[in-house]
């Protein structure tokens, strides 16, 4: 057994551009489910709508191809059903955080058994190549001619409205630090939430300034370091887990038990 | 069970456990809360209901849709403004061929309307309302009886189609107190026909439109065509084993009523006077059915809570015109069922004096 066999490579060549990041995500996530015994008994994948939703139908599982911005109550329902599976969510930033934002929220203040891996690559890449909510301010894209006008959302922000939950920071140029990531993100009981910095050369790279992949994988390489032991908090560009409170016994979408639930008020 | 006092809607939450329900994902709306209620304290005590209150209804819809993936037969209810705002995952459950049942009780639209008044606006919705092509199958009952049993026949209908079965309701009927024997009640029970996820096999649920092997099929007619046509075929198949109308009233009357859902309760009095014509099943429309009962009768009129969303359905359906009773801004009453015939010369003699 090998992590080639979670993914269907009689598919391959995939239709990710050359120099795409989200073929890194696959692979090592690929290499975590090999590690931990993940297979298509007990795994689903739920993905969304972006160049990485695409990655459920290149893996050996039974995977749920959502609307773009609802993997979440999909994902969240499947694991209420069926708590002894693992339900990993592959997602970009703009799925899950603009159109996604609402369900977001919630997951995170319900603290479902899920993994949430997102492909922040922080722009709309197959679009064309739109600003999106992990877009910093000032960038120039094809729905931001003179710069993107907001702040990005502060996901990790989102993630620790709710102590319990896991939220960790890593690039696809890391892929031992993002293969730990996703590792502990599967194995946490609880809400997990892994942001992976991640190229987009095709729509947004050579836009702003980077000639190739190779250029953006570097400019991770530079400007990303790993957080002191023991954050709590990670800074801008800093690479870490970080973990929450593990929460109370139940579940907090099992209705029985009124009173009982995950964490405090 | 003995007989007793049940409501509208809690006969619909009754009707879905007895049908086996295991999941329900929803959210606040008048006049359907209190399905979410009453699901939601069932489920305190029997664990095998799971319940969701969710943040809006667009996540209750796709709730329901993972749910019923996973293996739990799943549902929820709502208003017609919750229901426009669940219609790409209408849509996306016919896609992916999910059984799942959608309540929606409707109100005065549109937006947000007249939340606590009755309405029946949402018939074209339950069609069309989402994008592109599909075959819905939507059931109307109309007293707090065939709510319990329309519900399970939703869920059984909803297994054998492999789509999203909807049961409309309105808030008169939601909120109709009768006395009912459920035990009376028999409608066999049927089991799930999806094979869970996660059952050992690598399928892809695409809401895309993708060929079997998981590729994309984003730029292939015949493929679409292929799927579209055979999931049609298959829905309009099993539609045909629950092709439920009423057929009453004075049958030798010139004139047939077309009514459903609270108002033909509402235009009972008519009887003496009038032919019915109830469909309980409001779609597909009952067209064979419609033709040789309409073919008899000299005048139709289309008695219903919007302006002529039915009455649209049956000219297309017959190619002839029919009248019209719209009853409009939650005013279904009989005065206003008299009033509406009247205005179009065709309320009996004996029926003009307030004789209710």
């Amino acid at each position: 057994m090998s992590y080639k066999d979670k993914v269907k490579t009689e598919l391959f060549p995939t239709i990710w551009c050359p120099g795409c990041g989200i073929g890194l995500i696959m692979t090592q996530l690929a290499m975590v489910m090999d590690d931990l015994g993940l297979d298509k008994t007990n795994t689903v994948i739920v993905t969304g709508i972006g160049c990485t939703g695409r990655m459920g139908a290149y893996m050996q599982f039974d995977s749920v191809y959502a609307l773009h911005g609802r993997t979440l109550p999909v994902a969240e329902a499947i694991a209420t059903v069926r708590p002894e599976l693992n339900v990993i969510v592959a997602s970009g930033d703009g799925d899950i955080s603009s159109i996604g934002g609402n369900h977001l929220l919630h997951a995170i203040r319900r603290n479902p058994r899920i993994t949430v891996l997102c492909n922040n690559n922080e722009i709309y890449g197959l679009t064309g190549g739109q600003t999106g909510p992990t877009t910093p301010i000032g960038t120039k894209t094809v729905s931001s001619p003179a710069g993107a006008t907001y702040s990005p959302i502060n996901l990790q922000g989102l993630v620790n409205t709710n102590p319990n939950a896991f939220y960790a920071k890593t690039t696809v140029y890391h892929q031992g630090q993002m293969r730990k990531a996703i590792k502990e993100a599967v194995e946490w009981p609880g809400f997990a939430f892994v942001d992976i910095a991640s190229q987009c050369i095709e729509n947004n790279g050579r836009r702003i300034g980077f000639p190739s992949a190779n250029e953006m994988l570097n400019f991770y390489k530079k400007e990303y370091r790993q957080a002191p032991a023991g954050s709590t908090q990670l800074a801008n560009r800093q690479l870490g887990i970080v973990k929450g409170r593990p929460a109370g016994p139940e579940p907090a979408t099992v209705g029985a038990g009124a009173g009982k639930g995950s964490g405090e008020a | 069970m003995a007989k007793r006092l049940l409501q509208g809607n809690e006969a619909m939450l009754l009707g879905a456990v007895r049908a086996g329900a295991g999941y329900f994902a929803g959210y606040p709306i008048s006049p359907s809360s209190e399905i979410l209620m009453a699901a939601s304290v069932y489920a305190a005590s029997h664990p095998e209901l799971r319940f969701l209150q969710a943040e809006d209804e667009i996540a209750s819809a796709n709730a329901i849709i993972g749910a019923s993936l996973a293996g739990a037969k799943s549902f929820t209810a709502t208003s017609g403004p919750g229901f426009s705002l669940m219609q790409e995952a209408i849509g996306y459950a016919h896609k992916l061929r999910v059984p799942t049942v959608i309540i929606d009780v409707q109100r005065v639209g549109p937006a947000t309307g007249m939340p606590t008044m009755p309405g029946q606006g949402d018939i074209l919705q339950t069609r069309y309302g989402s994008s592109g092509d599909y075959t819905s199958i939507v059931f109307y009952p109309s007293s707090v009886a065939e709510c319990y049993e329309y519900t399970i026949r939703a869920f059984n209908c909803a297994e054998e189609s492999r789509s999203p079965v909807v049961v409309l309701s309105d808030a008169f009927l939601g909120h109709l107190n009768e006395v009912v024997d459920l035990d009376a009640i028999e409608v066999p029970v049927v089991s799930r026909t999806l094979e869970p996820l996660a059952s050992g096999s690598t399928r892809l649920f695409s809401g895309v439109a993708t060929y079997p092997d998981g590729e994309p099929a984003t730029a292939d007619a015949d493929e679409f065509i292929r799927q579209y046509e055979e999931a049609k075929a298959h829905r309009l198949e099993v539609a045909d084993r629950y092709a439920f109308y009423e057929y009453g009233w004075n049958t030798d009357a010139e004139t047939l009523v077309i009514a459903f859902g609270i108002t033909r309760r509402i235009a009972q009095p008519l009887a003496p006077h009038f032919a019915l014509f109830r469909p309980i099943r409001i779609w597909p429309v009952l067209q064979d059915h419609l033709r040789e009962i309409a073919q008899r009768y000299r005048r139709l009129v289309v008695i219903e809570g919007s302006d002529g969303q039915y009455a649209s359905v049956v000219e297309r359906v017959l190619y002839r015109d029919v009248h019209r009773v719209p009853l409009l801004g939650g005013r279904m009453s009989l005065e206003a069922v008299r009033e509406g015939l009247d205005r179009i010369g065709l309320l009996p003699p004996e029926l003009a004096e307030a004789a209710v």
